[in-house]
């Protein structure tokens, strides 16, 4: 075991605690029910009227899973009816045709991410309907660095499949893989074999995929140390450029699924540490470089390049190196993130279809960023994404006296400090090697809506490891 | 927010007059104080000098063709000022930043010839015509103010009537921008665009698209930075030399 993570173990436990991941700041359950359609064009009007207005990523959110996973907490709908996806895509190409002319045409859509659900739900022909929507109503860069991604269940994925995803200009996928431990497949019913799985990515390598991401999870019932090496082995040996190894958050009172797990066979917090810490060994001792969270790259990956010069960003996408765009959410549930505001899309699928039928953009809550929400949303920034406070930078950016502003912050920051997570330095706050798994625990103490890592927020949010 | 919290103001809005003090900004008060006049005793000649306002983004503050009667000097906010041709179209005639004064060009004709309308959030001054005319033949400094200003709204104008490329005329909006926030005590190399790109590519006769590529390339070529609506002048030297064709012509 990682020695650091080893005797820090105690420490870590101590602040394993529940909080937002900073996907967005303020977190969405912040959002409010007062923002409506309206707004949101208002936003995107303004945002076309910046000196220079951002360039565009899109997020389009497809609900559908052909079966359910135990373990998840993601806003989808179970069925093997691919028709259904059919139907969801002719409301979700009407969503692009009443968004996309809002957008002036000189707005490059530079980033592209399909998630869900489960992308490759929809027929090869009804995705190919999507993209050829989007090219009508948007402008799509021409730019190397343009980042077009889909997520993947490698278990109903084709070979053909990932020829059409490369023909449709897609370059980055995700897939899914967990865990191949066969015991903890059966508890979160995902029975997923490693040969299709490894097949789906020596299929894209072929179609030379510019970044290939493996998402990994941590703390599922009946998870071992030895079942997660294997696992871990297996795939670090198909060298992706991407891992993400997310911690397992059993929140069964907000997630249905969940219920479908035996809490008594979930490892308790020293086990999740145990695991973490050996995904984190073996990545590093293989050459990945930890980006922040629950992400790690290799050294030549966008990605990594991105944080080692200081650019990476942070959005509901998780890391990108596209965070200077406007954010544009289309489908279910999905979030836009335009200008100073937040907003999302109706969650259930009946109020998004019915507003798309009366011809309205289905907006259901949103929030203005005021001028404090901008000030924290960057620094949390800094902290997601560099792991230090530039002091200097935020203060002549939002022109405050830093020390001032954040007095309560600092306050709450001391024990963090003493436990020697946290380095106050000159002009500079930087999370130590201690604290790098605590990113969220740290953020939270700039946080306005947490009263800092004291607050008990598990109505909301995960723990930290 | 407030400034309990730390914050110190933006720059863009200006400093609050009271009774016995002008607004930092006052478009007046440096010819009143060199005549001998201050506030009070602008209020015992019974000048009319009324804060108006806000007016919310989008409202109009007058409208071409409306009877004449008073100039105003805006003390925050930007105020742009359009007329639309026969066929509906806009053309934008100019931006007046906080320390500027509206309705001089009504002067002659008795009725307002463009519209003004705000652009954010404005505060006006304002300066019943007849009474600040009626002091400024008492008062030399006063009259000397108004000619300049007149003589300034016309050179405005000239500004952009020459032949010179998109990146000349971008770079004299900019330092003419910058020279008037510098001439009512805010920061000369850092500020806010308050105007939108649609309305400043209708001022500078620019298609909208133009003038993001041209601001795009003053900043790849280190002459400004921009985030979202702040732009800071990082090169001034380069800037003014590319502004100094059409600077001379005004």
């Amino acid at each position: 075991m990682n020695q650091e993570l080893a005797c820090d173990g105690n420490l870590l436990l101590r602040y394993d605690r529940p909080g937002p991941r900073y996907t967005s700041y303020p977190a969405a359950p912040n959002f409010g029910p007062h923002f409506n359609e309206a707004m949101l064009r208002e936003y995107i009007r303004r945002s076309n009227e910046e000196p220079i207005p951002r360039p565009l990523s899109l997020y389009l959110h497809i609900p559908y899973c052909m079966s359910p996973c135990f373990y998840c907490g993601c806003n989808r709908i179970i069925t093997r009816d691919r028709s259904q996806g059919s139907r969801y895509v002719e409301r979700l190409i009407r969503e692009i045709g009443l968004a996309g002319p809002l957008f002036d045409p000189d707005r490059d859509v530079m980033q592209i991410h399909f998630g869900g659900g489960t992308p490759n739900f929809l027929r090869g022909s009804d995705l190919a309907a999507v993209i050829e929507s989007l090219q009508r109503h948007f402008y799509f860069s021409k730019a190397v660095d343009r980042d077009f991604s889909i997520e993947l269940d490698p278990r109903h994925v084709s070979r053909d499949d990932v020829a059409l995803y490369a023909e449709l200009g897609f370059n980055r996928v995700s897939l899914g893989v967990q865990d191949f431990d066969p015991k903890v497949q059966q508890a979160v019913n995902r029975i997923q074999s490693v040969e299709e799985t490894l097949d789906v990515i020596d299929t894209c390598r072929r179609h030379r995929f510019r970044s290939i991401n493996v998402d990994l999870i941590y703390g599922l019932p009946h998870q071992s140390v030895e079942g997660f090496t294997t696992t871990l082995d297996t795939v670090i040996e198909r060298r992706p450029d991407r891992l993400a190894i997310y911690g397992y958050a059993h929140m069964p009172q907000l997630f249905k699924a969940q219920r479908r797990i035996d809490a008594a066979h979930l490892p308790n917090a020293e086990q999740r540490i145990a695991l973490l810490s050996t995904a984190i060994e073996k990545l590093t001792e293989a050459g990945y470089i930890y980006i922040g969270m629950d992400h790690f790259a290799l050294p030549e990956d966008d990605l990594a390049h991105a944080y080692a010069n200081g650019t990476l960003q942070r959005n509901f996408m998780g890391y990108t190196t596209h965070g200077d765009c406007d954010l544009l959410g289309l489908g279910v549930s999905a979030i836009s993130h335009i200008g100073d505001s937040f907003s999302q899309n109706a969650r259930d699928l009946t109020t998004w279809e019915i507003a798309l039928d009366q011809g309205r953009l289905p907006v259901w809550r949103g929030r203005h960023l005021d001028q404090d929400d901008q000030v924290r949303g960057d620094v949390i920034q800094q902290i997601m994404c560099r792991r230090s406070i530039d002091i200097a930078s935020i203060e002549r950016r939002h022109d405050i006296d830093f020390d001032r502003y954040f007095a309560d912050a600092l306050a709450r920051l001391q024990p963090l400090v003493e436990d020697g997570l946290v380095l106050l330095e000159r002009m500079r706050v930087s999370v130590s090697s201690r604290g790098r798994l605590l990113l969220r625990i740290i953020a939270m103490c700039f946080d306005r809506y947490s009263n800092g890592p004291s607050i008990d927020a598990t109505a909301h949010y995960s723990k930290a490891l | 927010m407030n400034d309990a919290t730390g914050r110190r103001p933006r720059g863009g809005i200006a400093d609050d007059g009271d009774e016995f003090h002008f607004c930092s900004t006052c478009a007046f008060s440096a010819a009143c104080l060199e005549s001998g006049y201050d506030k009070t005793h602008l209020r015992d000649l019974h000048v009319l000098v009324e804060h108006i306002g806000p007016f919310r983004e989008g409202e109009h503050i007058f409208r071409e063709g409306d009877p004449f009667t008073a100039i105003a000097a805006v003390r925050s906010g930007t105020v742009k000022t359009y007329v639309t041709d026969n066929e509906g179209r806009e053309h934008v005639q100019g931006f007046f930043l906080p320390g500027e004064v509206i309705g001089l060009n009504a002067i002659s004709q008795a009725r307002y010839p463009s519209n003004a309308v705000a652009m954010d959030s404005v505060v006006l001054c304002r300066f019943s015509f007849p009474n600040i005319a009626a002091l400024a033949t008492r008062m030399p400094g006063l009259q000397q103010q108004l000619f300049k200003l007149l003589s300034q709204d016309i050179g405005k104008a000239a500004l952009l009537s020459g032949n010179f490329s998109a990146d000349e005329r971008m770079a004299a909006f900019l330092i003419t921008l910058s020279r008037r926030y510098a001439a009512r005590g805010f920061s000369a190399n850092r500020f806010l665009l308050t105007m939108t790109r649609t309305d400043i590519a209708n001022y500078l006769r620019l298609a909208p698209e133009t003038i993001s590529r041209v601001f795009r390339r003053f900043q790849d070529e280190g002459m400004i930075q921009v985030e979202r609506r702040e732009i800071e002048i990082t090169d001034r030297k380069h800037l003014e030399t590319l502004a100094e064709n059409v600077l001379r012509t005004a």
